[in-house]
């Protein structure tokens, strides 16, 4: 991988791929999971990704976070190669899961990460830093909590408040609300578009819902699986700050049909070949 | 309770009710296997009289309370001495244990040198090792703290290398994204997350030493409890055989409801079976 790429000159990208290309060897046979995948992402914009499971979504994101190496193409991250973003820690990422160590109480989660990567800094700045983080996502009162006794909306906000803990500038997110239920997950929904206007953050979420992807996003990559590509970059031309009203806009509804179009178009593809 | 009896009558209702509640919650669970325990010896005791069972074949309960009421200095002293067998074996089991199971976690190149050893040694039948740790070791604690060591540590290893190995990958690619070393890592991540298996671990081990001990006495010693049942069945005394067996029952419960309680207090993340 390079180091650089020359930025494109009209649209300052904040994440840039292009052509990448993941290979997967499992016993010896060698699987295409993205073809010649290219996207742009500009500064605090806010992407989803959304297909069918294999579609390799969550390889692309693992990609831009600098977790996995792609088997070719370039790929930047503020201007680096996503693992120097990691090491400057410009990326923070959100799982499905919370990974919340289970005895730690919702405080020294947050702080764990920075713990380590601001080693240097006083235990008291770290748990200052950790305390205004719970405020920000509204766990101020749940500081001495184990995730245990958390629920999962709870959870996952804690996990993101570790994320934004190091003041990351992108934030990637994987599912990070699949394993919530409906209601839960709007309230996630619009949280995340709270915190996103509140920190100017450049985000990136993989998702499979329609709603989630159309509600939240600037711009949403259909992707479509064997192999896994992007079918189509779909603005979606819904203006913010978003909130109840916007799911009955008609540039939601106009969104969400072609969105379902679009992954119906790809499944079929998938079932022919 | 007392306190908040004179403040109001309902909060003193209201923690009344929560002691009742406690209260039938501990009944619930230490009846069933009470009535069963007194079942077993009364029908025992019924047996033994009725069909007058001779002594040395199975004493009635009845007498091997006499027992162990006559002998209480002689068992008491043979308990004390296996206790201390099963302590400093265990502890040392835990210990190993323990260790073996960090070395393999920490030094990859190594723990796969070193794993199928240790497996294959768990295939020896080690009680019949004791005879060799007498001759090496002694008739004193020695032998018997060697042989419950080989049979107790393994447990330990195997359970704490599952809790070392079942952390989240996800996990520890944050860790590592934020420059985390293995060492890192393993302390902050890997060691908390095995304490529950290696808690379970410590139970089987327990178990396994009082066994340990016992054999260990079998095949050589001059005090203990396995001593006293080999000694006294010789005998025909069995009665005092039973009585014997009575104690060393007590103490492996006593050793295993005390790790038991360890975990209770300091590992209360994980939900605990009962």
């Amino acid at each position: 991988m390079t180091s650089t790429i020359a930025p494109v000159p009209h649209a300052p990208a904040h994440i840039l791929a292009r052509n990448v290309c993941v290979d997967f060897t499992v016993a010896g046979r060698v699987t295409r999971v993205l073809n010649d995948v290219s996207l742009s992402v500009p500064k605090g914009g806010f992407v989803s990704l959304i297909g069918p499971s294999g579609c390799g979504k969550s390889t692309l994101l693992k990609v831009l976070a600098g977790l996995l190496a792609p088997t070719s193409g370039d790929v930047s991250v503020a201007g680096v190669t996503p693992v120097e973003a990691v090491r400057q820690r410009r990326i923070g990422i959100v799982f499905q899961e919370a990974t919340l160590l289970p005895w730690k109480n919702a405080l020294d989660n947050v702080a764990m990460l920075m713990q380590v990567a601001h080693a240097s800094r006083s235990g008291d700045e770290i748990r200052q830093r950790a305390a205004d983080m719970l405020r920000l996502v509204g766990l101020e009162r749940a500081a001495q909590k184990r995730p245990a006794q958390l629920s999962g909306g709870m959870r996952q906000r804690v996990s993101m408040a570790r994320a934004l803990a190091l003041d990351p500038e992108v934030l990637m997110m994987d599912e990070p609300f699949g394993a919530l239920d409906a209601i839960t997950r709007e309230e996630m929904s619009d949280f995340l578009l709270e915190i996103w206007e509140r920190t100017k953050k450049t985000i990136v979420l993989v998702t499979h819902s329609i709603d989630e992807a159309a509600f939240l996003s600037g711009e949403v990559h259909v992707m479509a699986a064997n192999p896994g590509r992007i079918l189509e970059a779909m603005p979606i031309g819904l203006p913010y700050p978003r909130n109840e009203e916007s799911y009955a806009a008609p540039e939601f509804a106009r969104a969400t049909s072609r969105l379902r179009r679009l992954l119906k178009e790809g499944h079929r593809q998938v079932r022919a070949a | 309770m007392t306190a908040t009896d004179n403040v109001t009558r309902v909060p003193a209702n209201v923690d009344r009710a929560a002691a009742n509640a406690r209260m039938r919650e501990v009944l619930a669970r230490f009846m069933p296997p009470f009535v069963l325990l007194v079942g077993v010896i009364v029908v025992w005791e019924a047996v033994s009289r009725i069909f007058k069972v001779p002594e040395f074949v199975l004493p009635a309960p009845s007498t091997i309370v006499a027992v162990l009421i006559a002998h209480q200095r002689d068992l008491g002293y043979a308990a004390f001495v296996t206790a201390r067998e099963v302590l400093w074996g265990f502890v040392l089991s835990g210990i190993i244990g323990a260790a073996v199971a960090l070395v393999i976690a920490r030094f990859a190149t190594f723990g796969r040198a070193l794993y199928p050893l240790v497996v294959l040694f768990q295939n020896v039948p080690k009680v019949a090792l004791a005879p060799l740790f007498i001759l090496w070791f002694g008739f004193d604690l020695a032998p018997k703290v060697v042989l419950i060591v080989v049979i107790a540590f393994f447990p330990v290893a195997i359970n704490m290398l599952v809790g070392l190995q079942t952390v989240d990958s996800n996990l520890v690619a944050l860790m590592r994204s934020v420059g985390a070393s293995r060492n890192v890592i393993l302390w902050r991540i890997q060691i908390p997350n095995s304490l529950p298996y290696l808690m379970a671990g410590l139970k089987v081990a327990v178990t396994l030493a009082v066994i340990g001990a016992i054999v260990g006495e079998f095949a050589g010693a001059q005090a203990g409890l396995g001593y006293m049942i080999q000694f006294a069945s010789t005998q025909m005394q069995t009665a005092l055989v039973f009585a014997a067996l009575v104690e060393v029952s007590v103490l492996g419960m006593l050793f295993y409801y005390a790790i038991e309680w360890i975990e209770r207090r300091y590992i209360d993340w994980m939900p605990h079976t009962a």
